[in-house]
């Protein structure tokens, strides 16, 4: 199968309000497949919202290339569909929420591209239920949580038809129990629905679920693989200003010291049986 | 100060709550005609009684559409004043000095009063028993019409939904923000006027930063939903007449008939 994102030497260049020439993704090589989990993690400032933005189309390259289910983003005609099928959601929940009654502004996509009244409908009414929130369809958004309001703007992406989902930091503003609604609503989209999802967070425990981790460092892809892989690399996150977890962090400090610890060991699990297995 | 409710709706469930706010819209409107139309005593009568019947249809509690008129109660005082001791005319009721009170003149204040009375109860009708967003819903239809006279019935529709989203949202934020500068020693309550309004500035100042923000990133996620203006857009909630329109619009034109007859006789 094609890939659902793919980059050709993604460069994003700007210019600031200094007028200085800023690069701010330098060649990005990278496939996203159907139905991967993909996080991307990186400090602030290494191109990671930057290049979330590129997958809708919403930043165009200044060099290469994105094709996003084959379309390249560079053709005008392409962007509707594009941003059809790649739908993104953002950092601030409140931000985001165009209607002031639940259902409407899920229907809000939808309504953009002509949908018929009828199935717009069931759209809203399927993609509320996906994300658990069709009891608060005809509520006002702003007495809602922040979680809440994120799976409401999950729901918007779902009602459009996109079949991939950009998330960009959606956590960043929320408590823990709202950070943890998000993350298990997106697992159970991958899960059930095959949704694509494209995952851009901070929270390192987040990244550790996906079944694929990039690390993004000066515009630039620093490393990926799978979180063992890549959490196992304590060192080398540190010095991208990135924190690996607590039992990375142990099982790498011990093996340092001398003790005889597998590699891979990212969970508080895998480090205590390895403990225990001694 | 967080769950305040928009405008003046109070949620129901009557004939006139379903009505479609087209209608209520231009029922309203013909119904203000017939207000104007009325120059008698049954006239007034007739308006009365209708006003009172739709109350009571609406389920509203009278009390509650008594109410909108206070805000122009000095203005109604005033009109009967002025009308009652200004007026001209031959039947003097009461004289002191150089006032005096004609019947005729205290016949037009109490006419203009009631109209006045009548115009704020009857709109007052149109907002209690319609919500904003399904009153901008009507307000885009009815102007549809007109946009090829360049009337921008979506764009304007667009905005008063944005407004209705992001007002509680910027209440909150105008709470948190004097919250913040009452801890670093602000002070909002002292001062005459001038001064007062002076130290408005540190809300202003951060207020609109980020309401400018805000509408940055609103853009933003509406273009990232594919949003290209209003130009083949569909609805979910579409607007239908019923048949309880219908009777609506008959009844709104029989008050006219009515009123007009009162006025004219049968021409």
């Amino acid at each position: 199968m094609d890939p659902v994102i793919e980059t050709k030497g993604l460069t994003h260049v700007y210019i600031d309000a200094d007028n200085n020439q800023v690069t701010a993704l330098g060649g990005i090589e990278m496939q996203i497949e159907p139905g991967e989990f993909v996080a991307i993690i990186g400090a602030n400032g290494s191109g990671k919202s930057t290049l979330a933005r590129h997958f809708n189309a919403l930043l165009l390259p200044t060099e290469g290339n994105v094709r996003v289910h084959g379309l390249d983003t560079l053709e005008e005609d392409n962007l509707w569909k594009i941003r059809q099928n790649t739908g993104m959601v953002f950092q601030n929940p409140d931000n985001q929420i165009v209607a002031a009654v639940v259902e409407e502004d899920v229907a809000f996509g939808p309504e953009n591209i002509g949908v018929p009244a009828e199935e717009l409908k069931q759209r809203v009414e399927d993609a509320l239920r996906a994300v658990d929130m069709l009891e608060y369809r005809e509520h006002a958004p702003h007495l809602l949580s922040g979680g809440q309001k994120q799976r409401v703007a999950i729901a918007g992406t779902l009602a459009l038809g996109s079949d991939c989902i950009v998330l960009d930091e959606p956590t960043a503003m929320l408590d823990p129990k709202g950070r943890k609604e998000i993350l298990n609503t997106m697992r159970k989209l991958n899960k059930e629905q095959h949704i694509t999802v494209v995952y851009i967070t901070h929270f390192m425990t987040e990244a550790m679920q996906a079944d694929r981790v990039i690390v993004m460092s000066e515009g630039k892809i620093a490393f990926q693989g799978t979180p063992k892989e890549v959490f196992s690399r304590v060192d080398e996150l540190e010095t991208l200003g990135l924190e690996a977890p607590l039992a990375a962090k142990f099982a790498f400090e011990l093996r340092k010291s001398g003790a005889k610890i597998p590699d891979g060991i990212i969970t508080n699990e895998e480090l205590a049986d390895a403990l225990s297995s001694r | 100060m967080l769950d305040i409710t928009l405008g003046q709706y109070y949620p129901g469930n009557s004939f006139i709550h379903r009505l479609d706010p087209r209608t209520k819209i231009l029922t309203t409107l013909l119904l203000i005609v017939a207000v104007f139309l009325a120059n008698t005593a049954i006239g007034y009568g007739a308006l009365c009684a209708m006003v009172l019947f739709i109350i009571a249809v609406s389920g509203l509690p009278f009390m509650l559409v008594l109410k909108s008129v206070k805000p122009l109660l000095f203005i109604i005082v005033l009109t009967l004043a002025l009308h009652a001791l200004m007026g001209q005319g031959e039947h003097v009721l009461w004289q002191w000095k150089f006032i005096k009170v004609t019947e005729e003149g205290l016949r037009l204040g109490v006419q203009m009063a009631m109209r006045l009375i009548l115009l704020l109860m009857i709109s007052s009708i149109l907002t209690f028993t319609t919500s904003p967003i399904v009153l901008t819903d009507g307000i885009e239809a009815l102007l549809r019409p007109f946009r090829v006279i360049g009337v921008p019935a979506h764009e304007l529709a667009m905005m008063m939904t944005i407004a209705l989203r992001f007002i509680p949202t910027l209440m909150e934020e105008t709470d948190r923000i004097i919250k913040a500068q009452t801890a670093r020693g602000a002070d909002f309550d002292s001062g005459n006027l001038l001064v007062k309004a002076k130290n408005m500035l540190p809300i202003l100042v951060p207020l609109f930063i980020s309401a400018f923000r805000r509408a940055d990133d609103l853009a933003i996620a509406m273009e990232a939903r594919c949003y290209r203006g209003g130009e083949g857009r569909t609805r979910m909630h579409q607007l239908a007449y019923r048949a309880g329109d219908v009777m609506a619009f008959v009844f709104a034109f029989v008050m006219i008939g009515l009123l007009a007859f009162l006025r004219w006789g049968l021409l």
